[in-house]
């Protein structure tokens, strides 16, 4: 599956492509407007991550130019603009998503996934990983086909980890992604610990093995156990 | 005071004390001129009743004349001959009362015999002119007093009246406004020279204003690349497996660093987006269904450090900005929870259109002065800036809402937020 990163800060892109490279994605990147253009035109991208302020052009036309092509490619926008108004406009354009600089990698990857679950498993929603099953239409997890008994933030935390599977997430994205970024919290994010601690039991109760791993004092990192 | 009065008062009593001197000089040069006058007529009629005892060797029959008296008293050879005017006052027979007259005195010898001639004539006549003269003048003085009154209403308001609509312009003026400041012309230079000169100020301060306005959000959405470069590669970089412990610590104390500017550049720029009126599009909101979320949000950080909420909901709908009463509540609960210890609690009430949020804390009063500054003292813990208090302050200010701070003993704060 080919990703298409359109963002003409090259480190930003370079760390992007980084982290999304794994071996179901295959990141492109574009560093200005006519080289997106070009692109979009030539292939198909499960995703684009786009910018909208580039060099020769505002990422809005490279996203009115895939919709007049009625180009299915997923979207979502990378912007410093932080405001309503930009949002609204940038979902009223087709974008599929907006998010704001600065960014967790870890989000943009879950939304990146999200996106892509949306475009290419028509109806039948469904991630595996390992024994693990999630039915994301039902919002529920099975292991073995016993369905999880998970509040809502635990099954949040478990799709943001699966989304994110063999990547250490910090603490800071954790809370940032289950809570929203403008809770004002501080540097204290013990308080998630409580739900990656019930999530891992739950996990463990139903004979997974012990997928969590905590990362020093940085963050947890979810993978099948070696 | 104000102008008017300063002039006015001024203007009375300058008018009367120049009319009171002027007053009393006319009647005292019109005295002296009446008396020499009379005097004259005093020296002539001695002079013809010596011509006509020269020719006729006796003294004249006393003639009846109105308001003149002429007596002869016979006296012994004088040693010094007697000439002399003076006033005197005397009974005057037919007014039956006192008055004042003007008397020539001399001694004539008539076929050697000695008298003494007293012609007097009465200064009534003058008296009354005089008294006609102050009455005439005290009248003018009032009538001036009266024109000047009235002038000064009518005329001075009128002519000020450029003056006070000048001064209401300015005083509606506001910085964050961009409408441009416009001041009516009028005909009088002072005041058009005066408005210009205002004009030109304000409108620099306006621009002063905006520019620096535009620069805080310049700057903060420059900043924000880079924070996504920064955050970017510390997120790359705590995926290698091989850091060690140190380095892992180290990697978090970065981390945690940008966490914070993040934070920071955030408030800026929704401090610079509240001044700029961004946040006008107004809703109905039901406030018990937000705060009810946004307890639920907050539910597991209390509960993670041991604190125990009270809660006191009345159903409450207002009509403001979502998102900015959103910011409100969290803001408001944040630092309610930041500021308070472990064990401690929070109470929220909610009703009659208010909501008073009181934690306990281990610090002590804030000084009012500097509570909602930004980057003040007063409020920046470890790991805040200051700003979540300004924050609150400028949402209040930009949604019609008043915000009061409330400290007891022992170190209870509470936020009240009255929304009209």
């Amino acid at each position: 599956m080919k990703i298409l990163v359109i963002e003409d800060e090259k480190e930003l892109s370079k760390s992007i492509c980084q982290y999304l490279a794994s071996e179901q994605f295959i990141t492109e990147t574009a560093y200005d407007f006519n080289t997106a253009l070009e692109k979009i035109s030539l292939y198909d991208y499960a995703c684009i991550i786009l910018d909208i302020t580039l060099p020769y052009g505002s990422g809005l036309n490279i996203l009115k130019e895939l919709k007049d092509n009625n180009k299915a490619d997923g979207v979502i926008i990378i912007s410093a603009k932080n405001s309503l108004d930009d949002k609204v406009f940038g979902l009223k354009a087709g974008a599929d998503d907006y998010l704001t600089k600065p960014f967790h990698l870890s989000e943009l990857s879950a939304r990146v996934a999200a996106i892509i679950r949306r475009k290419s498993f028509d109806g039948k929603n469904t991630v595996v990983f390992d024994e693990l099953q999630i039915q994301l239409d039902a919002k529920q997890a099975l292991i073995n086909n016993k369905i999880l008994d998970l509040t809502k933030k635990e099954y949040d935390l478990l799709l943001y980890f699966i989304s994110n599977k063999n990547k250490v997430i910090s603490k800071s994205a954790i809370a940032e992604h289950l809570w929203g970024d403008n809770m004002d919290l501080a540097d204290n994010y013990d308080f998630i610990y409580t739900h990656i601690k019930n999530l891992r039991r739950k996990l463990l109760q139903y004979g997974a093995p012990d997928y969590i791993k905590s990362v020093y004092g940085m963050g947890y990192k979810f993978s099948l156990p070696k | 005071m104000k102008l008017f009065t300063k002039y006015n008062r001024i203007n009375v009593i300058s008018t009367v004390i120049i009319f009171l001197i002027g007053c009393a000089a006319f009647s005292f040069l019109l005295r002296y001129v009446i008396i020499n006058q009379v005097d004259e007529d005093l020296k002539i009629e001695k002079n013809e009743i010596l011509t006509y005892i020269k020719t006729n060797a006796h003294l004249p029959s006393v003639i009846e004349v109105k308001d003149q008296y002429t007596t002869y008293r016979s006296i012994n050879k004088p040693i010094t001959l007697t000439n002399k005017i003076f006033t005197n006052e005397a009974y005057d027979k037919d007014d039956r009362k006192k008055e004042l007259r003007r008397t020539i005195e001399f001694t004539v010898n008539v076929n050697n015999e000695w008298y003494m001639v007293n012609v007097s004539k009465s200064l009534e006549g003058t008296d009354e002119l005089i008294q006609t003269i102050i009455v005439i003048t005290v009248a003018l003085i009032l009538l001036i007093l009266a024109a000047t009154f009235i002038i000064n209403r009518i005329v001075l308001k009128k002519l000020w009246h450029p003056f006070y609509s000048t001064l209401s312009v300015t005083q509606q003026f506001n910085l964050n406004d961009k409408q441009r400041i416009h001041f009516d012309a009028t005909n009088i230079d002072e005041f058009n020279y005066l408005n210009s000169t205002l004009n030109n100020a304000l409108i620099k301060a306006q621009k002063d204003y905006k520019s620096l306005k535009e620069f805080t959000e310049n700057a903060s959405h420059e900043l924000q690349t880079p924070l996504a470069v920064i955050q970017s590669k510390l997120d790359i970089l705590i995926q290698n497996e091989k850091l060690s412990e140190g380095e892992s610590i180290n990697i978090q104390g970065a981390y945690d660093a940008v966490q914070n500017l993040k934070k920071l550049n955030h408030s800026l720029l929704l401090l610079a987006k509240i001044e700029n009126n961004q946040f006008s599009a107004q809703t109905k909101i039901d406030l018990t269904q937000l705060l009810q979320n946004k307890l639920g949000q907050f539910a597991d950080l209390w509960k993670n450090r041991q604190m125990t909420e009270k809660v006191n909901m009345q159903p409450v709908v207002i009509k403001s900005n979502e998102q900015l009463v959103d910011i409100l509540l969290n803001n408001l609960l944040s630092n309610a929870t930041k500021h308070n210890y472990p064990n401690g609690s929070i109470s929220i009430t909610l009703q009659h259109k208010k909501l008073i949020v009181t934690n306990t804390s281990n610090e002590g009063v804030i000084d009012e002065k500097i509570l909602f500054k930004r980057f003040s003292k007063a409020n920046i813990s470890a790991d805040g800036y200051g700003l979540g208090l300004s924050i609150i302050k400028q949402i209040c200010d930009a949604s019609g809402f008043v915000c009061i701070y409330n400290f007891s003993e022992p170190n209870v704060h509470s936020f009240i937020i009255e929304f009209n």
